[in-house]
């Protein structure tokens, strides 16, 4: 899978390669509009990370240029600004998926699998690990073929622990990715831990293994014990 | 009071109390002028009778109008006008007569006349001519009153609509005011202040805007940077400790972020930036989010009782409407007791929220205010968002606490 990441700050492109090269995408990375433009007009690529504001040329611009040549990516635009004006123009020129800054990494992997998926890029809608699997098409996940039912939310957790696997995971992080930015739940993490509960319970009733870690005072890892 | 309104009912009374003026006034001086003219005609009556006295030596008497006789009495008495009643047979009433009395001598002989005239014809007569007087004088107030509204209303039409422009005018719609020319001096000069004066709130306006925007976009990306690198940190096999220090620290960073954000939304009502406005109904917005809300109510054990007895329909930005509630469920959620509950009324213009929880010394003057919080870890935001909101979109919202806490908002509409 291969990825432009435009982005001016420099230290945010580096950070944003890094971890994206480590979870085998192939980057590359512009700083500014004209770059972006030109690396637009040569090569082909999956996902497009856009940042909008740039110092030489408003980000919204490029997606014309995106819409014309780059026919398959996907284009999830970064923004600064948590405008809904902005974000409902954005995803009218043809972006996928719109993020304000400033978000995590684990978030941002989860947006760009998402898009993938979306896009059939993975020519499959099937995620699996060991013994379970989660049908992202119908939104089913089955334990050694056998479905189990899960809420919509704790659907919605169970696909970020799997994506974000090996992971740590931090409540605040789970609760941004599950809910709406407008709720406060400052004091409301305990929620997190009645769904973890669901899941694992539900999990075990069908045979599978609990893979989600607690780690007392820092949060969550989904991984082979 | 409208201006015109005002001028209009200025003149009005002006009018009338100098219709009321020259009425009175004309009605005195015509009766004096009438009066005179009757004494003259009385007393050249008077130089024909002693005419005919001299001429024929006859009394001429003709009751009531002329009265004469002899006398003896030789004691002169003055001349002398007054008014007497005398008794109408014909019309069986007393009737007014200005009496003129004199004594006159012809050739050594002493004659008493008296002569009169009816009073009362005078009086009609004075009447009718105060009357013309007095509707001529309305029907010139009247034209000349009609006449000036009429003026008066294409003089101001200008203005009028000037005033609409102004009242209409809205910063945050980015157009600028467009003003009538107009050919009155002072007009001019309004407009030309006008148009100057939202000029600079414009440029203030936008210059804020943007600093605003541009305050939030440049803290935001520095705050993404330290969080991306403490999060890949996080990933690391470190001390526990360590770990522990880094999601404080993360966690930090996110209550900035959050913060900011926060302030810059306040700032953004404020404003008014939200300006696209829908009729919308309240009740759809509180049942989505009690769906949405339903795993915390779970986990709090929170018992919700939900009562729409009427649809509440506000205009209002969608985004700000959806912050409306879900800031006040989340207070109720977040302010609420174990095994609580939280009561929701729908009435038609009226919205309630009460919930249990603990005590607290607030107030319905303090417990808006930016950055007043209990026992939450928030920052305190949340009301005064809710109660920004509520003034921008003429809500009225209260608090009060009985056994419980409740929040009740109304349309003033």
């Amino acid at each position: 899978m291969k990825i432009l990441i435009i982005e001016d700050e420099f230290d945010l492109l580096i950070a944003i390669n890094n971890f994206l090269v480590k979870e085998n995408f192939i980057c590359e990375l512009a700083e500014n509009f004209r770059k972006a433009d030109e690396k637009l007009s040569i090569n082909e690529y999956d996902i497009i990370l856009l940042d909008i504001n740039l110092p030489d040329g408003n980000g919204l611009a490029l997606l014309n240029t995106i819409k014309k040549r780059q026919k398959k990516a996907g284009v999830i635009i970064v923004s600064a600004k948590n405008s809904l004006d902005d974000k409902i123009r954005g995803l009218d020129l043809g972006a996928d998926d719109y993020m304000t800054k400033p978000f995590q990494l684990s978030e941002l992997n989860s947006r760009i699998k998402a898009v993938l998926r979306r896009k059939q890029f993975d020519g499959t809608n099937i995620l699996t690990f060991n013994e379970i699997s989660i049908n992202t098409d119908s939104k089913s996940v089955t334990i050694q073929g056998k479905e189990i039912t899960l809420t919509r939310k704790e659907y919605d957790l169970l696909l970020f622990f799997l994506i974000n696997k090996n992971r740590v995971l931090t409540k605040e992080a789970i609760s941004e990715h599950l809910w709406d930015d407008n709720i406060d739940l400052s004091d409301n993490f305990d929620f997190i831990y009645t769904h973890l509960n669901n899941i694992r319970r539900k999990i075990k009733l069908a045979g599978g293994t609990d893979y989600i870690k607690t780690l007392y005072g820092m949060g969550y890892k989904f991984t082979q014990r | 009071m409208k201006f015109l309104t005002k001028i209009n009912r200025n003149y009005l009374i002006l009018y009338f109390l100098i219709l009321a003026g020259v009425t009175i006034v004309g009605y005195y001086i015509l009766q004096a002028i009438i009066l005179r003219g009757t004494k003259e005609n009385l007393l050249s009556k008077e130089y024909l009778i002693r005419k005919q006295i001299i001429a024929t030596g006859e009394i001429p008497n003709l009751y009531p109008i002329i009265e004469g006789q002899k006398t003896n009495d030789s004691s002169i008495i003055d001349p002398l006008f007054k008014e007497i009643e005398i008794w109408n047979e014909l019309e069986k009433e007393n009737e007014v007569f200005l009496e003129y009395s004199n004594e006159i001598k012809i050739n050594d002989s002493y004659y008493l006349i008296k002569l009169r005239q009816s009073a009362f014809e005078n009086e009609d007569l004075v009447i009718v001519l105060a009357f013309t007087l007095f509707i001529l004088l309305l029907s010139a107030f009247l034209i000349s009153f009609l006449v000036t509204k009429r003026m008066n209303k294409t003089v101001w039409a200008d203005f009028e609509y000037n005033l609409q422009a102004i009242e209409t005018f809205n910063l945050s719609e980015n157009k600028n005011i467009t003003l009538l020319n107009s050919n009155t001096e002072e007009f001019e000069r309004l407009n030309r202040v006008v148009t100057n004066l939202t000029e600079k709130l414009k440029t203030d306006y936008l210059s804020l805007k943007q600093f605003t925007e541009n305050a939030s976009h440049e803290i935001q990306t520095p705050l993404t940077i330290a969080l991306i690198n403490l999060e890949e940190f996080l990933q690391l096999d470190l001390a526990p400790d360590t770990l522990k220090k880094i999601v404080i620290s993360i966690n930090a960073i996110k209550r900035l972020s959050t913060l900011n954000q926060s302030l810059t939304l306040l700032t953004k009502i404020e404003n008014k930036q939200f300006i696209s406005i829908k009729t919308l109904n309240i009740n759809d917005i509180i049942n989505y989010y009690i769906q949405e809300f339903a795993p915390l109510f779970e986990t709090k054990k929170l018992k919700i009782d939900l009562i729409i007895e009427h649809d509440f329909t506000i205009k209002i930005n969608k985004q700000l409407a959806e912050l409306l509630i879900t800031n006040l469920l989340s207070n109720a959620v977040n302010h609420n007791i174990p095994n609580g509950f939280i009561q929701i009324l729908v009435k038609k213009n009226e919205l309630k929220i009460c919930n249990t929880g603990e005590v607290n010394s607030f107030t319905e003057e303090n417990i808006f205010n930016r950055f007043v919080k209990g026992q939450s870890k928030s920052f305190g935001l949340g009301l005064a968002i809710v109660k920004k909101i509520c003034e921008t979109y003429d809500l009225e919202i209260h608090y009060f606490k009985n056994k419980l806490h409740c929040f009740t908002i109304n349309s003033k509409s």
